[in-house]
């Protein structure tokens, strides 16, 4: 009974949001362009979310733990895929052949590094601990998180930095009846949609897949069948850091500009779309990155951006006392 | 030189000593029973044998190579898998796919295939609920998915951890049955129960853990004949 | 019986290190000028002593990682900036409302709410207090690390209105100004005292600093000993247990919230007298972290431990940083094999590598609680309940 109530009234809460300044346009004589205009924009933010997203829920599912580093490995994401703009000296002026070969050859780039720091996080600050109380790892991913922070200060200092609009990301590229999608928005979608289905297919077909799957149900009996639970578990934190990579270019075109703080809050508003959709759930993840990314644009839109992530946050106290398990969720382990 | 060996292990969980010195043999091709009360030792013994909790001290050996070292997923790749305590299945993945897991690190697909017929056959219902989560069915047909799950690593050696616990005795009396015709096919089996009734019955021989030490160690026959033993495990 | 075995058989004698530190602490300004940039160091390092102890209680007591913490700290100097200042300056039709404050101040500033020292850090402790259990109600069901994400995001909440407080105006009056300076705030005005000069004379804040580390020492301890401290163990250790032998969960924790609370608040009220001006900057996660890492490094749930961790990482902070490793010569060592960077830049980073390490090096930190040993080295307790009966 609960579970209805719980689940609806959180729909509800979340359909509410745009829903009511939908009504205020239309009220206003203003039409429904600009909140389509939010809703578009939302939704390839909420492709960035949603891509980190996967990357908390991937290693909540199978170790039952926040990856508190994750956003910084984000940002590290982006980092890189601006440092390799200039390597590969790609500028304002490079030719659509060369600047989508080396966009693609960025992405790739971007998306090892992060990966590899992923790997490389866990190995250092999380499996030493693994006996440990549940706070150890806790506190050392706290730890790791502020450590990578600094490197990206060290990088590229302190303030945000402005970086080439490569792809002229606000640039209108169609309108449909009033409203724009970007450049940036298509971007968004072509980068995520076969990032997610590669994923998806990799976790529900290849063998390793099925190792990760076995081991986020129960390590012991993954084990038993002759699964290295520990690859399997680098494993998963290597194809979180890759997507996390991927988030980390498509934001970097998307905003043209970087700035070692964006892991912190980007981190918590993924985890909020993580834990909206249900934590440990692909489609989960996937579905809470687009809502939380509709909610964040039409806060930033609406109300002032230095608000959003206070009604972000909000709304993922409201979820945590209330729902939990997210819209979707489902347990991640049970007893035996 | 016996399969398998287990020589004086004492294991420990964190401070505590759960085996303090426990030996027993197996011979290929045996039924061999582990009998005892809870808390005993019992699954810590199986436990140990398949690397999940390995002994501080002394050895394993298995078909003379010393496996008291050797991480499980290796331990199952030498031939020896388990049914565990508590059955274990993985509650959201279907019949299929938790008996295809038993056999993720073998790559022969046709043979796979005929394995996976062989073990429908020795437990239909599973055959039926094909499709059907694990979670959703009752304990007796979880406990043959696991004992089947077990069989697809196409172990030499078989552990099963007390597959009676909490089930029908009729169903029990189904899974003894299809114990012993594993068994008859060629599988060696170490069976851990807490009901000693059926494991003296199908087993040739036994040991009775009392303690995390080995108290007595007999042919099942003469096990099942004796008093203490009646008086203690056999409800005599 | 020799006297010397004498004394150290008394029942005080634990306590002489203890006794002697404080006395020496105490009488460290008369030895310095009394504007002396050391003992504004200290002064730093006691507030943070404070605070420390004050997360200590929720973190190293109750056992919940309480991220947020920051929020309490707000909390407090908002409220020296509220009730210390000309920040309501159109209260009582622009008379302002003088309570307990010096001559001084209610010429010198007409307007506004002004109200005795002591009246803001109860006031502080009140609202700090209500504000922990409001942000603790909502972790009540929820496990550790879910508990540290809603703590955080709590604090985040809160900083967020701190920081944009200027732009929500209720009845006329603005929360906070925002990313700017609440200013001046009155000087400490103690009963009988008088009233202090940080311009000219660090003393007596330094002693009030004292006190209050005295105080929230004594409280602490007599805290730890009781029974609410036995069920914070219990509860840290096996939440389950705890409640089958009878510990009330959800006043517990979040009597450890409001009581670690109240140490937040105090802190702020103080620093935010102290520096004589609060701003939203000041409430960034990185404190959170900054006291998250002095416990960790002190002790979990360490009294001692805490002071101690407290105060070296608040010296690392104001001193090693600042005067040591960034002055002139090792800089320019540091240079000289290309590292082109200031200590100041990497401080944060620096706090996260400590607690990395002592995670996983050393996790029952510098001075470790007895039992917090056993716990983290020999896997006993915890979460899990590791010893199972095996059959």
């Amino acid at each position: 009974m609960w579970d209805f109530i719980s689940k609806y009234g959180l729909i509800a809460l979340l359909v509410a949001f745009p829903l009511t300044y939908a009504i205020i346009d239309v009220a206003g004589g203003e039409g429904l362009s600009r909140i389509g205009n939010n809703l578009v924009a939302g939704l390839s933010n909420g492709a960035i979310w949603a891509l980190i997203a996967l990357g908390y829920t991937l290693v909540y599912g199978i170790i039952e733990l926040i990856n508190f580093a994750h956003g910084e490995v984000f940002m590290i994401g982006s980092f890189t895929a601006f440092a390799l703009y200039s390597v590969l000296g790609l500028t304002l002026v490079t030719g659509p052949l060369g600047l989508v070969l080396g966009l693609l050859v960025v992405l790739v780039l971007s998306m090892l590094v992060s990966g590899s720091l992923n790997v490389m996080i866990e190995r250092v600050a999380y499996r030493p601990l693994r006996g440990a109380p549940k706070l150890a790892p806790l506190i050392t991913a706290v730890g790791v998180s502020f450590i990578l922070q600094n490197v990206g200060i060290l990088w590229f200092g302190s303030s945000q930095k402005g970086i080439p609009d490569l792809i002229r990301a606000q640039q209108e590229l169609f309108n449909i009846g009033g409203v724009e999608v970007s450049r940036a928005d298509v971007l968004a979608v072509v980068v995520t949609i076969p990032l997610v289905y590669l994923l998806t297919a990799f976790v529900n077909r290849s063998r390793l897949g099925k190792a990760m799957r076995a081991t986020a149900q129960d390590p012991e009996a993954a084990r038993l069948m002759g699964i290295n639970v520990d690859t399997t578990i680098s494993v998963t934190f290597l194809l979180g850091g890759l997507l996390a990579g991927a988030a980390g270019l498509i934001y970097a075109l998307y905003q043209t500009n970087v700035w070692y703080f964006q892991g912190f809050t980007a981190g918590l508003i993924a985890f909020t779309a993580a834990v909206m959709g249900g934590i440990g759930n692909l489609r989960g993840a996937v579905l809470g990155g687009l809502i939380i990314g509709i909610i964040q644009q039409i806060s930033d839109n609406r109300i002032g951006n230095e608000w959003t992530p206070a009604v972000v946050f909000a709304y993922l106290v409201l979820i945590m006392v209330f729902r939990p398990q997210g819209l979707i969720g489902e347990e991640t382990r049970e007893a035996g | 030189m016996a399969m398998l060996e287990v020589s004086d292990i004492h294991t420990f969980y964190g401070n505590i000593e759960a085996l303090k010195g426990v030996s027993l043999e197996v011979e290929e091709g045996e039924i061999v029973t582990l009998i005892g009360s809870n808390g005993a030792g019992k699954s810590t013994t199986l436990r140990s044998i398949s690397g999940l909790s390995p002994p501080r001290e002394g050895s394993i050996r298995f078909e003379g190579n010393e496996i008291g070292e050797t991480p499980p997923q290796a331990i199952v790749q030498l031939g020896i898998s388990q049914s565990p305590e508590g059955r274990k299945c993985f509650q959201r993945m279907t019949v299929r796919e938790n008996l295809e897991l038993g056999a993720y690190l073998r790559r022969d697909t046709s043979q796979i295939r005929d394995d996976l017929a062989r073990v429908y056959d020795l437990f239909p219902r599973l055959e039926e609920r094909e499709r059907q989560k694990a979670g959703t069915m009752s304990g007796g047909e979880q406990q043959m998915l696991a004992i089947g799950r077990a069989l697809m690593a196409q172990p030499r050696l078989l552990l099963l951890d007390e597959p009676s616990m909490g089930i029908a005795p009729v169903l029990v009396e189904r899974i003894y049955e299809t114990i012993e015709e594993i068994n008859r096919q060629g599988t060696t089996i170490l069976l851990v129960e807490q009901n000693a009734n059926f494991a003296l019955g199908v087993s040739k021989r036994g040991y009775v853990l009392e303690t995390g030490r080995v108290a007595l160690s007999d042919d099942s026959s003469a096990l099942r004949d004796n008093p203490d033993v009646q008086k203690a495990y056999l409800g005599g | 019986m020799s006297k010397l075995a004498e004394l150290r058989n008394a029942r005080w004698a634990p306590w002489m290190p203890a006794i002697i530190a404080v006395v020496a602490v105490a009488l460290f300004p008369l030895f310095r000028p009394p504007l002396d940039a050391t003992m504004s160091d200290v002064i730093q390092a006691l507030a943070y002593v404070v605070m420390a102890l004050g997360l200590n209680i929720v973190v190293g007591f109750a056992g919940l990682l309480d991220l947020g913490y920051v929020a309490f700290y707000a909390f407090g100097a908002l409220a020296a900036g509220w009730f210390a200042s000309d920040h309501f300056s159109k209260v009582n039709g622009g008379e302002g409302v003088h309570i307990g404050v010096s001559d001084f101040v209610q010429t010198a500033f007409p307007q506004g709410i002004h109200v005795s020292f002591l009246l803001i850090v109860i006031g502080a402790i009140l609202v700090t207090a209500l504000a922990g259990a409001v942000i603790g109600l909502p972790t009540l069901r929820l496990r550790g690390d879910y508990i540290a994400i809603v703590t955080l995001a709590f604090g985040e909440i809160i900083s967020r209105f701190a920081a944009n407080g200027d732009s929500v105006i209720i009845k006329g009056y603005a929360l906070s100004n925002g990313r700017e300076s609440i200013s001046p705030i009155d000087q400490l005005n103690l009963p009988l005292v008088g009233e202090f000069d940080s311009a000219t004379n660090l003393r007596f804040y330094f002693w009030t600093a004292l006190a209050l580390v005295l105080v929230v020492l004594f409280v602490n301890f007599r805290v730890r000993d009781s029974r609410l401290g036995r069920a914070w163990i219990a509860l840290r250790e096996d939440e389950v247990a705890a409640a089958s032998m009878g510990v009330p969960l959800v006043r517990t924790k979040l009597t450890a919230y409001a009581i670690g609370a109240t140490f937040g608040g105090i802190a702020g009220a103080f620093l935010g007298v102290y520096n004589n001006s609060v701003n939203a900057n000041q409430f960034q996660f990185g404190i959170s972290i900054f006291l998250l890492s002095m416990v960790i490094l002190g002790g979990l749930g360490s009294i001692w431990g805490v002071v101690i961790g407290a105060t070296l990482l608040s010296f690392v902070n104001t001193f090693l940083i600042p005067d040591v490793l960034d002055k002139g010569s090792f800089n320019d060592l540091l240079s000289n094999v290309g590292l082109d960077f200031t200590f100041g830049e990497v401080k944060f980073g620096v706090f996260g590598f400590i607690l990395v390490l002592m995670m996983v090096l050393r996790p029952q930190g510098l001075l470790p609680e007895r039992r917090r040993t056993a716990e983290l080295t020999q896997g006993v307790g915890g979460d899990e309940a590791i010893v199972e009966t095996r059959a």
